[in-house]
């Protein structure tokens, strides 16, 4: 797929903010139909080198040229007009209007000055098949499956004929299956000669479908080069800083405690055959599909959405839960799978934010800053976490995934509960901070808690569990020791009933 | 996927239950069942259907601008300070000359494009939150008007009052004219760009702005049609009153009741999602009210009540129908 001229090069770009060198002297290029991927930690310069290709931010220093001729973006406009597509990790579609208005927001057709509807129809469906999708474009965007309305992002960029996308962790958010399908279709747009900056975390993928990879550190480039080439223990070397041998934290030797939750026939609107246990010192891994209820599970545990009928146990006593405040009294602490939703108060500072649970179950009577909730002994527990922010009194907003999913566990370090339950612990988190995190579970499993991950990550279920349960359609269907292969868990959570291909429809 | 398919069918369903014809259902059955239980069957007769249609033009052409205003994810509370603003100034340039109607009337709407132009600039461009921006306009309007005016000021040549007293036939020109003004902006919201970008800037700023629409030229596009609905608005008013004066807005809670209606009607507040026949039937439910207490010779208090119950069922409705909904 590599040729010679190229569709898009950045050279020697210089980006400085106030205190902070954010880029120094990258370059990167991409040739047309070429899949070039861009790695790097959070803060290693990705996301300031696509802002500054996108027209949000404009260069100190160095150069922009697409197809070898010099350009300057005033604006996001001016990009989107030059032909350049950013598909954002957070999608931007209207709910509420239908998939063909989406796909041409803001480049509506029209006919004397009255807007071409059935050309609209016509278009979508047209550029939704190019994709492989049978989507209708009269369907509501919001009425659409995760995976669905990222193909619609994708029409969108069509839409405005991008010759250069980028994709920011596109496979973030999918399962399994529907990530396999989004490489599909990348390979399917560069084979049109679309030139895809593909930003990912995720070795396997970056593997399937990047001819070419830099890796970003500090501002810097680490390290260009093709893929087929570079092995990947030299990838995620630079990338980590470290061998990959060192990422999971080793498995707990000590025997396991008692019994710390333990779930009989539970049942819901969502859940059905729920039964199992988990003890003091073990972390379980509840691995399952996009919809197999392994966030539901999570929902239930914690009180938001409870079982309907069957027995739980905290700790050995039968506890009924009817909301979260009754399984955080119970002893159950969670760190939910939308940090920015349900995780932080995104305006308060750090130190508000780790100690908000204590202040939720204090005394109206004590002081606000009476122990555990004192300023000191919460910036003990930010230390201890390696929480990394310019000041405790920064607001949270401004930190990175990892060390905002740090405050949220610095919260339950407070609480000191039996059980944590971890939804999708290090979704949107880079390398480093994903490391720093399985260390600190391992850590609190030592420490006697009974730890619940739930995650779509099959290595890291795999890397990290002592046990896996595994789901399907709302029910727990089986159980592998740590260490299984993703072939195994797969062969689970998929089962028979698996369709023949009609994803789509 | 399998649970989003199991989900479809009764999202479907509570979606089909579509806000204006329910609510234009309601209307006619409260209106009739009154009319024939309190034996004033003559209200039935074409005349005093007239009657209640005519009761939802001040509210009803106001409503309008106020729809276009929240899809685009604003909100308007200046629209009863310049209601007022409008009478008072149309009555006052006419002074009873007939040959100043067309220069007042010219006057009113450049105005009040003047002030939603204001409006939507405040918002878009010193970004300042739509209410308070809304409030301050509307303050400063009302302080100017009650500085210069204490009472009806002029007013309207009988040519003028045929706005408001005359009709083709059996149908009035302001009802006439409120249907196709909402026939127009129905129009304006599904066929053109404009409608489009209305919907896009109210659904998500952000992803518009991203999509290369220019967001401050929509937001102040939607505040100039609110304003030029509320000039509209108060036009009427003058000719209906023979004169203007500074309380005419206000005293018909035109702001606040001008958002209940919307509301009512399936315009999200927050923006992006809504229409204009839902904002007339939300009208037609509170004309229909005021036509119904009459009949009933009850006090006008208990319809406060009645209003404020429905706009609370209203919206926890909507709230419910779209629960379990996806983004």
């Amino acid at each position: 797929m590599v040729e010679q001229a190229s569709a898009l090069e950045m050279l020697n770009i210089v980006k400085t903010f106030p205190g902070v060198q954010a880029l120094d002297d990258v370059s990167f290029d991409c040739a047309p139909g070429e899949v070039h991927a861009l790695c790097g930690e959070n803060g290693a310069g990705k996301s300031t080198l696509i802002k500054i290709l996108g027209g949000v931010y404009r260069p100190d220093g160095g150069t922009i040229r697409l197809d070898g001729r010099e350009v300057a973006f005033s604006h996001p406009v001016a990009a989107r007009r030059a032909g350049i597509s950013i598909i954002h990790q957070e999608l931007s579609l209207l709910p509420h209007r239908s998939v063909a208005e989406n796909i041409f927001l803001g480049v509506e057709p029209t006919r004397c000055g009255i807007l071409d509807r059935r050309k609209m129809r016509v278009e979508a469906s047209r550029l939704l098949r190019r994709l492989g999708s049978s989507v209708a474009p009269d369907s509501l965007a919001g009425d659409l499956h995760i995976a669905q309305q990222q193909i619609v992002e994708i029409a969108k960029a069509l839409a405005i004929h991008a010759r250069i996308l980028v994709m920011d962790e596109p496979t973030a958010a999918l399962d399994r299956d529907d990530a396999a399908r989004l490489l599909d279709l990348v390979r399917r747009l560069s084979a049109e000669r679309v030139s895809i900056v593909y930003i990912s975390h995720r070795m396997p993928e970056i593997q399937a479908v990047a001819d070419r990879v830099t890796v970003l550190k500090d501002g810097r480039t680490v390290l260009t080069a093709s893929l087929a080439e570079t092995p990947t223990s030299r990838l995620v070397r630079a990338m980590v800083g470290r061998d990959l041998s060192d990422f999971y934290p080793p498995r707990s030797t000590q025997p396991l405690g008692p019994q710390a939750l333990a779930v009989r026939d539970g049942r819901n609107r969502r859940l059905r055959n729920i039964s199992f246990e988990v003890r003091a010192g073990e972390i379980v891994g509840v691995a399952g599909l996009e919809g197999s209820g392994k966030s539901a599970l999570a929902q239930a545990l914690c009180g938001d959405e409870p079982f309907e009928s069957g027995v739980m146990e905290i700790a050995g006593r039968v506890r009924m839960l009817r909301s979260s405040r009754a399984a955080i009294e119970a002893g159950i602490g969670r760190l939910s799978d939308d940090r920015k939703r349900e995780g932080l108060l995104m305006q308060q500072s750090v130190r508000d934010n780790a100690t908000l649970t204590e202040r939720a179950f204090a005394s109206p009577l004590r002081s606000p800053t009476s122990e555990p909730m004192s300023p000191q002994s919460t910036d003990e527990r930010l230390a201890q976490l390696d929480v990394r922010a310019a000041s405790f009194d920064q607001e949270v907003q401004f930190l990175s995934g990892g060390n905002q999913q740090k405050v949220i566990i610095a919260r339950w370090l407070a609480r000191d509960p039996e059980v944590l339950i971890f939804s999708e612990p290090t979704r949107g988190v880079d390398v480093a901070a994903k490391a720093a995190i399985y260390r600190i579970m391992r850590a609190l499993a030592k420490n006697g808690r009974a730890i619940l991950m739930i995650s779509s990550d099959l290595p890291e279920i795999i890397g990290v569990s002592d046990r896996i349960l595994v789901m399907r359609e709302g029910a727990l269907v089986g159980e592998l020791p740590g260490g299984a292969t993703e072939e195994e868990v797969m062969a689970i959570a998929v089962a028979h009933e698996r369709e023949p291909q009609d994803f789509a429809s | 996927m399998s649970d989003a398919q199991a989900l479809a069918p009764a999202t479907a369903w509570r979606r089909s239950l579509s806000a204006p014809p329910l609510l234009l259902v309601g209307s006619v059955v409260l209106y009739v069942g009154v009319a024939v239980w309190t034996g004033q069957t003559k209200m039935l007769e074409p005349s005093g259907v007239v009657g209640l249609l005519q009761r939802m033009v001040a509210l009803g052409i106001v409503a309008l601008g106020q729809t276009f205003a929240i899809i685009a994810g604003s909100i308007d509370l200046s629209v009863a300070n310049m209601i007022s603003v409008a009478a008072v100034l149309a009555s006052y340039i006419m002074q009873g000359r007939a040959e100043m109607m067309v220069a007042a009337v010219l006057i009113v709407l450049a105005v009040s494009a003047l002030v939603g132009a204001i409006n939507g600039a405040i918002i878009s461009r010193l970004r300042v939150n739509p209410f308070i921006a809304t409030l301050g306009v509307g303050l400063i309007l009302q302080g100017l008007l009650s500085a210069s005016f204490t009472n009806f000021a002029g007013s309207v040549p009988p040519e003028f009052q045929l706005v408001a007293y005359s009709a083709f036939g059996v149908v009035p020109y302001s009802v006439a004219a409120l249907f196709v003004l909402a026939a127009i902006a129905s129009f304006i919201l599904w066929a053109t760009r404009f409608g489009a970008h209305l919907y896009a800037v109210g659904g998500n700023a952000e992803g518009a702005r991203l999509a290369g629409i220019r967001t401050d030229v929509v937001t102040i596009g939607a505040h100039v049609v609110c304003s030029v609905g509320a000039g509209l608005t108060g036009l009427y008013l003058a000719s209906r009153l023979r004169s203007g004066a500074p309380w005419v807005g206000r005293d018909g809670v035109y702001d606040l009741e001008s958002i209940a209606v919307v509301v009512i009607g399936g315009t999200l507040l927050a923006g992006g999602r809504g229409g204009v026949w839902g904002t007339l039937a939300g009208v037609l439910l509170f004309a229909t009210l005021d036509a119904t207490f009459n009949m009933l010779g009850v006090s006008a208090y208990p319809k406060l009540v009645l209003r404020g119950a429905i706009v609370i069922l209203a919206v926890a409705a909507y709230t419910f129908r779209s629960r379990g909904h996806v983004g």
